[in-house]
């Protein structure tokens, strides 16, 4: 009896973290100075952000900027690279004007036969060039997306970020978000399962508040059932699609 | 970065020219159209610069130009034989900034294109 609760923890302890999927659109730097140069590499993957592990990503079926010029389609300047060992790809654009940049992208449904779901996460990333913050608060239309009430860079650790979730352009109550830290590296550790995955729930207008402990890339995903169903092998399955948007908190720093 | 980028950001800091070391909620951004440089210079909510002073530094540094900006009026002037690179600061109140001409910038406005990496 003892052998069989000893392995049994032993086996749970091994078990990976039961983690969040996100996608991700990550900028080389999260706000892009003229000492940076006028152009911008990204990483765009699907995965478990704090573990952190990537998982199978198809390229796109849309993937584009968006900034004060209007919405330019990058889907062809895509090139295939490793996301932490599962296919990703990744850009580099160029920025030649101050403003705010918005990544965003809508992949293809991934078939997660663990949840007997299809999964489609709208993901975007806010990126200011040259010190202009125009554009911060940007909504996009996307068929659900988070839109910023807090500027969504130049935060420091700890501050709070706040959102309003929305689905076809209407704010969705009480809705429950994911959030989870990118654990670059992988110096980060977590006490319990539970610490990996935040979750909050938004009010009745649709509105969320998360201040987050700790430096660097945090993902916020909005999550619900869409409305028309999917087939996978002759049977219809549920489409959960999210409503992702990755935010990067700066270290305090002191000179003393 | 580009190669003309980086070598004109180390030889203005290399040379000791000062770069503004906050924005202070200054935004300028410049582009090289028909042999101009036109200067767009903005407070951080929007509101154009329309008191202040225009600094132009060559790639070693040295000022090459000074002058005031005048309410209501474009902010531009002569791109002139500056083929090396510019730094244009723009001082309005205690707000200031800067924006880099790279050669390219210069190369490719100077035959009358839009500003392109």
């Amino acid at each position: 009896m003892r052998k069989t609760l000893l392995t049994a923890t032993a086996l749970i302890a091994l078990a990976p973290p039961a983690t969040a999927h996100f996608g991700m659109i990550l900028p080389s730097t999260p706000m892009l100075e003229q000492e940076d140069g006028r152009e911008v590499t990204l990483e765009v993957g699907f995965g478990h952000p704090f573990e952190p592990s990537g998982m199978e990503l198809a390229r796109p079926a849309v993937f584009g900027v968006h900034s004060a010029e209007g919405d330019t389609d990058l889907l062809d300047a895509l090139e295939d690279a490793d996301f932490h060992g599962a296919a990703g790809f990744t850009l580099t654009h160029p920025v030649t004007k101050p403003g705010v940049q918005v990544f965003y992208m809508e992949p293809q449904p991934y078939w997660e036969p663990a949840e007997d779901v299809f999964i489609v996460h709208y993901s975007k990333t806010y990126l200011p060039a040259f010190g202009d913050d125009t554009g911060w608060d940007a909504e996009l239309g996307l068929e659900t997306e988070i839109v910023p009430l807090t500027r969504p860079f130049g935060l420091w650790a700890g501050n709070a970020f706040q959102g309003i979730v929305k689905r076809d352009g209407a704010a969705v109550p009480n809705a429950e978000i994911e959030v989870e830290h990118y654990n670059e590296g992988g110096v980060a550790t977590a006490p319990s399962e539970l610490m990996v995955t935040q979750t909050v729930r938004a009010d009745a207008d649709g509105v969320f508040t998360y201040a987050a402990p700790a430096p660097g890339w945090w993902g916020f995903a909005a999550l619900s059932t869409a409305d028309e169903q999917m087939d996978h092998e002759g049977e219809t399955k549920d489409v959960e699609i999210g409503a992702v948007i990755w935010v990067h908190f700066e270290p305090w720093e002191t000179t003393q | 970065m580009t190669h003309g980028l980086r070598w004109l950001i180390a030889g203005v800091l290399a040379l000791g020219a000062p770069l503004p070391a906050t924005a202070h909620g200054l935004v300028v951004f410049a582009t090289v159209e028909d042999d101009e440089v036109l200067v767009d210079a903005k407070f951080a909510n929007g509101q154009a610069v329309l008191d202040g002073e225009v600094r132009v530094l060559d790639a070693a540094g040295q000022e090459v130009r000074r002058f005031a900006i005048t309410p209501d009026a474009p902010i531009r002037f002569p791109l002139g034989e500056a083929v090396d690179g510019l730094q244009i600061e723009v001082t309005s109140g205690d707000h200031e900034n800067y924006w880099i001409l790279t050669p390219a910038d210069i190369a490719a406005g100077g035959e009358g294109a839009e500003l392109t990496q």
